[in-house]
């Protein structure tokens, strides 16, 4: 029973940074409609970024974080104007944009991986004294219990951005129709913009939190990518809360899989998972 | 000169690489980001043969032949039914799989450990343990596979592909059954590169999964989308230049382990620009 209770601990503990990974991206996804998939590595950049903050030059903790944080969406931002916009200038198929982001995503691992080796490294300074929470027999870190409140936190805030805001019934305009809304007078390809600055920044802040939790290496963004499209396809590509749902699921799923086989596993498994719904629910549980 | 030879044996081997994924990628127009896995399916089944079991090169090589069809059969049937970027995201997550099995399955696969010790093949009385031979053999495994790959290319059934390619809808309403078309030239393009990857096992005589990751599958790709998609001929010149390229980073002086990241930037760059500037690559005939 207690391996039961600890199973699903783990489960929303994985769950709830596939939802975080997820909800950048599927808000990115939203407005753009392409598989970003130099996302992860955004994420990596957070978290490297964060140590160069804090461990390099020393600076104060949250100040850290903040810097961090933008950065990672500077970097998305940069993605945009220098890569992805031109190409949507020059009706680029998806195909195009997914390679050219593959493009991104292969040169950024190995810049990091130059620039502060492939070395694996931990972000929180010690871990034995990490705060232990006991919830139902189970434990959670205090680490794993803020990932969990920052989801909820973003997904909050991402929703009332979408469906309270001018800025967000624009993003929803472009999602229904790009070249409409332009004819509108809105300027799309600033706000789509914008949507890469907030998207990576999650991301960011996801890499840094991953940090927090285990550690950060350069192909880190690889495996949080993956997880994140998965959790994304699974709940329902471009609707957030579906991304949510879809990173939970998965959680379970994989922990739940490998209750019985080896950890090593869990990819195979979230890969498993990911062909089945594109046989069975190509469209994800939230999106009809 | 025997450093020579090597580089012209390896770009044998990508060049052959390139050819058979061409024909899913560039004639049929499916992003397929897995071929590292049967090109790892071929290597490993050599390998394990040649190690554990007393028969000869060319029986491994018709083994790994006929689980690499086998293995694309099955994982064909579901991808068939998708495209675009679906289709990508699919075979992405097939090339996970295989790796978790080539990593984990440790009783056959002997895990990350890899597998020591292959023998170079012998028939016909000529030694191929000489590095001379075996480039000789490696092209004439090359010319073979390029011949296979016009008669292809340039048959009724190379036709329909690249009506495939240009509107699926329209050539389904011709009577063709496009899921059997999209099915066979992926199950022929994996035997193809099993072949490869048995070349490849006995050319370098040791093997870990390391080499047949995701990464493996956008270097192919990479060397495809630079020659030009749909041209056999420009697989081969995106091979000659990508395997030439990080030689030249040689020479600009870098310590070794940067020298490897440095190239996985170059690749990560090419394929950014060629997406911007020239998505129909050095000879294309067909863009993304």
């Amino acid at each position: 029973m207690a391996i039961f209770l600890q199973l699903i601990l783990n489960s929303i503990i994985a769950g709830s940074v596939y939802a975080l990974v997820a909800l950048g991206f599927n808000f990115i996804y939203g407005a753009t409609k392409f598989f970003n998939l130099a996302h992860g590595v955004v994420a990596a950049i957070g978290g490297y970024a964060f140590f160069y903050f804090a461990r390099i030059l020393g600076l104060n903790i949250y100040l850290a974080v903040v810097l961090a944080i933008i950065f990672a969406g500077l970097i998305g931002y940069g993605l945009d104007k220098l890569i992805y916009l031109p190409l949507r200038k020059r009706k680029a198929s998806n195909m195009a944009l997914l390679v050219a982001s593959l493009g991104a995503m292969t040169a950024l691992q190995a810049i990091i991986a130059i620039l502060f080796t492939s070395q694996f490294r931990t972000l929180s300074q010690n871990i034995s004294t990490q705060k232990l929470f006991e919830v139902f027999g189970g434990v959670i870190t205090q680490t794993q219990l803020i990932i969990l409140l920052v989801t909820f936190l973003i997904l909050s805030a991402l929703a009332l951005l979408l469906y309270k805001t001018h800025f967000g019934r624009a993003i929803r305009a472009i999602s229904d129709d790009e070249e409409t809304t332009r004819i509108i007078g809105i300027n799309t390809n600033k706000i789509i913009g914008h949507v890469f600055f907030i998207g990576s920044a999650i991301a960011g802040l996801a890499g840094i939190l991953v940090g927090f939790d285990t550690g950060i290496e350069p192909t880190m963004g690889l495996n949080l990518l993956l997880k994140g499209v998965i959790a994304s396809i699974i709940g329902g590509v471009g609707n957030i809360c579906g991304g949510v749902l879809g990173g939970f699921f998965l959680g379970f799923v994989e922990n739940f899989g490998i209750w019985k086989i080896s950890g090593e596993w869990k990819d195979a498994i979230a890969f498993a998972l990911l062909i089945a719904f594109l046989i069975f629910r190509p469209r994800g549980i939230m999106n009809k | 000169m025997e450093y020579l030879i090597h580089l012209a044996i390896l770009f044998a081997i990508y060049a052959t690489l390139g050819l058979s994924l061409n024909l899913v990628v560039g004639y049929t127009g499916l992003l397929s980001v897995t071929h590292a896995a049967f090109y790892g399916v071929g290597a490993y089944a050599t390998a394990i043969l040649l190690t554990k079991t007393g028969v000869g090169f060319f029986t491994s090589v018709i083994f790994g032949i006929v689980i690499a069809i086998t293995i694309s059969f099955f994982i064909g049937v579901v991808l068939s039914k998708f495209k675009g970027d679906y289709y990508a995201l699919g075979t992405f997550g097939f090339n996970t799989i295989v790796f978790a099995v080539f990593l984990n399955w440790q009783n056959l696969t002997r895990g990350p450990l890899g597998i020591p010790g292959i023998s170079r093949p012998e028939f016909f009385g000529i030694d191929f343990t000489n590095n001379f031979t075996f480039l000789i053999l490696s092209l004439v495994f090359l010319s073979l596979l390029y011949f296979v790959s016009r008669f292809i290319a340039g048959s009724s059934f190379g036709r329909v592909l690249k009506a495939i390619r240009e509107d699926e809808t329209a050539i389904a309403v011709f009577g063709y059954h496009t899921l059997y078309f999209k099915l066979a030239i992926f199950v022929i393009s994996a035997a193809m590169a099993a072949v490869t990857g048995s070349l490849f096992a006995s050319y370098i005589t040791f093997i870990d999964p390391s080499g047949f990751r995701l990464m493996e599958s956008v270097f192919i790709l990479a060397i495809i989308v630079l020659g030009g998609l749909a041209n056999l001929r420009g697989s081969i010149l995106g091979a000659f230049f990508i395997i030439l390229l990080p030689e030249i980073l040689r020479f600009v002086g870098f310590p070794a382990d940067i020298a490897a990241q440095m190239r996985q930037v170059v690749y990560g760059m090419i394929l950014i620009l060629l997406m911007l500037y020239r998505p129909q690559g050095l000879v294309g005939e067909y863009k993304l």
